[in-house]
């Protein structure tokens, strides 16, 4: 099978929410060897891209979209030990930790973010969804992070966003860490508002905007 | 009492409330907090909302227990207050109703989700809707109603849970999504799925709310109305929340581009209608302008 026969068929797994056929794509895809961040980018990513069209046509619903979440899920646990050993000899360019907004269990968006953070070198600390905003402060603080990610999906939850910034400004920890937001409510007006270093629209601008925060 | 409610829907358009989050908040609710809990802390706020609302012209007004239903009040860790909160929301409300006015049990989602997308089976969300009946019923409201549903199972739960509990009337709103493809539930459900289940169902009013600006709703109304010959509730928000740095809420849709609506929404099929997200006394003092005028 050539690459492109798979990735077509890694996106056709995403979008038809099949979790089996899914992994077994992404065994095939170390056991040929092949460049993962190209099969993320190139199979999977496609794939919930298109999920996410099929969402705002009226064509798929809530319960296709977890179904495909699981997939994508399935997809990143058989490729994840094949990126991290791909990183081993490279530097990491920073450590972030990344959550939901506590409230807010959306999530899809946010381990997208995750898994593409950390194919691409970064060491992420994933603290789910639903996260107290002082976990994420003491986690960052603990673990010595460069970079906290938040997610929020509500307009009642994006208030966290703004909220923690206070918090880190009243813990005298502001500019210690720097700060990008995201998720469906938020743009780049609402994070410059509230003080945040940085807003990413999807998954891949926000390694972009990543790589440019931590630029040593 | 409880024929009364059909009665005056015979007579006319009833005019429900508007709503009560927005209301709360502007007399300093904090955001993320259990709304339920003011029933019994700040009583005498909540009643001067329900006062409002009854002054404006409000026939019925709905009680403040909107996410009383056990499952989400244990998300505030309030799960064993569930029967206490929801009597107190219906005991203080019928403080303040006015003879010849009627008081309905809001009965919100439960913000979880049933197998295989969540972790509840039926059987806890129908417990955790009649609890919070048991309690409504106490505190002695005329009627439920099951609102702002998304998950047409979970609306099943929650009237089968309300139906355990007393022998009151269930009325039942879903929430719906504006797509190109038509009007849908955030799981998927069709309005004509929707309306055929719960009229299976012996549901004997039924209708929207929430998510629909008025112009949206009354689309919906139209669409209602051809697929089902039961009265229809619709509760439109005024338009979408945005939040602006400051931390303020607003609504996009104005008091005059909302009334607007309403004459056609009625006209469409409503018989009960009033307003959702974002709505105050003064949408509600229009609509009753426009109801005794048709």
């Amino acid at each position: 099978m050539s690459q492109e026969e798979l990735f077509s068929k890694m996106k056709r797994a995403i979008i038809e929410g099949d979790k089996e056929e899914a992994a077994a794509l992404a065994k095939e895809a170390i056991d040929e060897q092949m460049d993962l961040n190209q099969v993320i980018e190139k199979g999977y990513i496609p794939g919930i891209q298109k999920v996410g069209e099929l969402w705002e046509k009226g064509e798929y619903f809530l319960p296709e979209l977890i179904t495909s979440a699981e997939c994508m899920k399935a997809a990143m646990e058989v490729l994840q030990p094949g990126l991290e050993k791909a990183h081993i000899a490279v530097k990491s360019l920073g450590k972030v930790v990344i959550g939901t907004v506590e409230g807010d269990i959306h999530d899809i968006g946010k381990n997208l973010v995750s898994s593409i953070l950390s194919a691409n070198g970064f060491a992420v600390i994933d603290l789910g969804a639903d996260v107290k905003l002082e976990k994420f402060i003491d986690t960052a603080e603990q673990e010595k992070a460069d970079l906290i990610c938040l997610s929020a999906l509500l307009t009642t939850t994006m208030l966290g966003q703004k909220k923690l910034i206070e918090m880190l400004k009243e813990r005298n920890l502001y500019g210690r860490f720097k700060v990008m937001v995201g998720g469906a409510p938020v743009n780049q007006k609402w994070a410059a508002g509230i003080g945040a270093d940085g807003y990413a629209e999807n998954a891949l601008t926000a390694v972009e905007a990543a790589k440019h925060l931590l630029k040593k | 009492m409880n024929s009364s409610i059909f009665e005056l829907m015979k007579k006319r358009t009833v005019l429900l409330d508007g709503g009560m989050g927005t209301e709360l908040m502007k007399r300093g609710f904090p955001q993320g907090a259990c709304p339920e809990l003011w029933n019994v802390e700040n009583p005498e706020v909540v009643k001067k909302i329900h006062q409002s609302y009854y002054a404006a012209g409000s026939d019925v007004v709905l009680t403040n227990s909107f996410g009383g239903n056990k499952i989400k009040l244990s998300a505030h860790g309030l799960g064993k207050r569930c029967f206490e909160l929801n009597e107190a929301a219906a005991r203080i409300a019928n403080e303040v109703k006015p003879a010849g006015r009627f008081l309905a049990g809001s009965m919100g989602p439960t913000g979880k989700f049933l197998k295989p997308q969540g972790e509840f089976t039926g059987q806890e969300f129908e417990d955790a809707y009649a609890e919070q009946a048991k309690g409504l019923a106490a505190g002695k409201v005329d009627f439920l109603l099951i609102e702002t549903q998304y998950d047409l199972r979970e609306a099943l739960c929650a009237l089968r849970g309300a139906r355990t509990a007393c022998d009151l009337p269930v009325f039942v709103t879903m929430t719906f999504n504006r797509t190109p493809r038509g009007f849908f539930t955030l799981m998927g459900n069709s309005v004509s799925q929707c309306l055929k289940e719960l009229e299976t169902n012996r549901v004997p009013v039924l209708g929207s709310n929430c998510t629909l600006n008025s112009e949206e709703m009354t689309d919906l109304v139209k669409i209602m109305r051809e697929l089902t010959p039961l009265p229809i509730i619709a509760q439109a928000n005024a338009g979408k929340p945005s939040l602006s740095t400051g931390g303020e809420v607003t609504y996009s849709q104005g008091l005059e581009d909302y009334v607007r609506f309403i004459p056609q929404m009625i006209k469409n099929g409503a018989s009960l209608v009033g307003g959702c997200c974002g709505t105050n006394p003064d949408y509600i003092r229009r609509m009753a302008e426009i109801i005794k005028a048709i």
